[in-house]
């Protein structure tokens, strides 16, 4: 006799979710690695405060941590919406989360911009971990943005509902590690 | 709109709000002089905002516990990468 709970086929929208969570769990691996080089460069160098962090400016990132923070909210109810077949709540709220992941980038880009104005360059003990830890969060932002953005124009061809918002959810839980990550470096970079 | 909606509405307003009440308590704290009190209130707060969005805004206190398994075991497998950055690989470059 089979063992019918062991041949059941697993739902195809568990199975992607599934396969998102083993994703993030690689991107912790991943980021871990960058940190820690960035922490070895100050342990190496105790002068990280005079040569590096006064660069930084303390309340322009914190405005551009509030506004993913913001973003990260929309997007849940971006989820919230579809789940409950609001298709307007679903697209206003993505909207919101493309709109506001623009802000965090042209903040990012604006720090940079002022950092390279102030002769910080990549070449530096500090400037090269700073620039790749936070240059490859920015591309995970812009990346998350161009999905977003694809979700709503693919919205219109073949529309999300109250049972297939799995592509959304998927997308979510995406956007919403992107912004643990940046809860991880404001502390790590910025404040301490 | 259902009961248990408003409820979970209402629910993630509060998590948004305490998210940004905590960035706003780091953003103050870091301008403590006192390195002893600044750095563990810091790293608490990271760890707390960080926990809020993985339970809550991710739904791993609502979902099956195989994602946090999945999202724990890539912490537990970069506790040996640390390890071998830290220690291993600066003694092979004569550090």
């Amino acid at each position: 006799m089979s063992d019918t709970t062991a041949t059941a086929p697993v739902p195809q929208e568990e199975s992607t979710k599934l396969g998102m969570w083993v994703f993030l769990g690689g991107e912790v691996v991943f980021f871990v690695a960058l940190i820690t080089i960035f922490l070895l460069a100050r342990l190496v160098n105790p002068d990280y405060n005079a040569q590096f962090r006064s660069h930084l400016s303390i309340p322009v990132i914190a405005l551009n941590t509030f506004i993913l923070v913001t973003s990260s909210y929309f997007m849940v109810r971006a989820l919230e919406a579809i789940v409950h077949g609001d298709q307007k709540g679903m697209r206003n709220n993505l909207l919101g989360v493309i709109i506001l992941g623009l802000l965090f980038l042209g903040g990012q880009a604006f720090e940079w911009t002022s950092l390279f104005a102030e002769g910080v360059s990549y070449t530096t003990v500090f400037g090269m971990p700073f620039f790749t830890l936070t240059g490859i969060h920015g591309t995970h932002v812009f990346i998350g943005v161009l999905w977003a953005i694809y979700i709503l124009v693919g919205h219109r061809r073949i529309p999300y509902t109250q049972e297939n918002h799995h592509g959304i959810e998927n997308f979510g839980l995406y956007w919403h590690f992107v912004d643990i990550v940046w809860i991880v470096l404001f502390t790590l970079i910025y404040l301490i | 709109m259902s009961h248990a909606t408003t409820e979970k509405r209402t629910s993630y307003l509060g998590i948004f709000i305490i998210l940004i009440v905590l960035t706003l308590i780091e953003t103050l704290v870091s301008y403590v002089q006192n390195e002893a009190i600044k750095f563990p209130v810091l790293i608490g707060l990271s760890v707390i905002k960080a926990v809020l969005v993985l339970l809550y805004f991710m739904h791993l206190k609502f979902d099956s516990r195989i994602y946090t398994y999945l999202f724990v075991a890539g912490c537990v497998l970069a506790i040996p990468l640390i390890l071998v950055m830290t220690i291993v690989m600066p003694r092979l470059a004569g550090h």
